[in-house]
């Protein structure tokens, strides 16, 4: 048992914002016992901090994963649509796709904010949401190329902005994420309705 | 049959039944770990609780931490009548499956069965 060990403090952080107010204390209280008495001891520091964070990930994964399918999903789709629609005109095709990721981010950070009663947990789940949909976004742009690849399509990838914008765009996203994600979240925060805490503890 | 259980989740359930009085989410977990015989994420584990008691399965309550757990509280679970029914319900969906069947099963069965 090693009693004054401590997980990462970032993680218990983050953790925070993918828990209700009600959750949060028993939820992190599970996890430090587990951490203290079992993985310290049989996994050293190291590997139990690596732990910890695994299962901050699956919390995250739980509450941002559908977001963030969706958010890589627009963008996948925008890119297929420029690669097989080729146009000399983007500005509507990138108004749509933006307010689609501006709304995704607002509403993940609103949901958060309004679940944990916590104005920065939407900047986490904006972060989270942009994060987790990076590997899909790359993933699935690499199997596009996979599936077309022909001079037509070269042809149209460069006319939209080559493969490094494919590549780079969903990097530069991460920014407004966590940015539009606040914004959600202080709303949400602000706006929840009042709910028991749920922390009373039984006589 | 109003409601008819995962494995996951009959697992937890049985966990909290086994556990007794001890049914919080880090022994929760750990029963479930042993019984599955893998590691397990405790968020799979918190949101199966999660649901089953939004489904009127499961009722908690909460009660005062220990020193190694930072003095955070705990949440105990514990089965309700609807939940009992429900694993009753899953274990006689599996039993008339299995009825009739010498257990295990032998390949020669199925290759027999195949031709």
């Amino acid at each position: 048992m090693t009693v004054n060990a401590s997980p990462p403090s970032l993680g218990e952080l983050i953790l925070r914002a993918f828990l209700t107010e009600r959750d949060f204390e028993t939820v992190s209280g599970d996890l430090l016992e587990e951490y203290r008495e079992n993985v310290c001891a049989t996994r050293g520091a190291l590997r139990a901090d690596l732990w910890y964070w695994a299962q901050v990930l699956g919390f995250a994964w739980r509450d941002a994963g559908s977001w963030a399918i969706l958010f890589a999903a627009v963008f996948l789709a925008r890119t297929a649509m420029d690669w097989h629609m080729p146009t000399a005109d983007f500005h509507t095709r990138s108004a749509i796709s933006t307010l689609a990721a501006v709304g995704i981010f607002l509403a993940a950070g609103l949901r958060a904010g309004s679940r944990s009663g916590w104005s920065a947990a939407g900047a986490i789940a904006g972060l989270a949401t942009a994060g987790l949909a990076l590997p899909l976004q790359f993933l699935g742009a690499g199997m596009l190329l996979v599936l077309w690849h022909d001079p037509t399509i070269v042809a149209a990838i460069r006319g939209s902005g080559g493969l490094e914008e494919v590549y780079t765009l969903p990097l530069l996203t991460v920014l407004p994420g966590i940015l539009f994600g606040a914004i959600g979240g202080a709303l949400g925060a602000r706006t929840r309705p009042s709910r028991p805490s749920g922390h009373s503890l039984s006589p | 049959m109003a409601d008819t259980l995962g494995t996951f989740e009959q697992a937890v359930m049985l966990a909290i039944v086994r556990l007794g009085n001890n049914a919080y989410g880090r022994a929760i977990l750990n029963e479930v770990q042993v019984r599955v015989k893998r590691d397990v994420a405790a968020g799979a584990v918190h949101a199966t609780l999660s649901r089953l008691e939004k489904k009127g399965m499961l009722a908690s309550r909460v009660e005062a931490g220990t020193p190694v757990r930072g003095g955070r509280a705990r949440r105990f679970y514990k089965l309700q009548p609807q939940g009992a029914r429900a694993l009753n319900d899953a274990w006689s969906a599996v039993d008339a499956l299995w009825r009739g069947l010498k257990r295990p099963l032998k390949g020669s069965v199925r290759l027999r069965a195949s031709q």
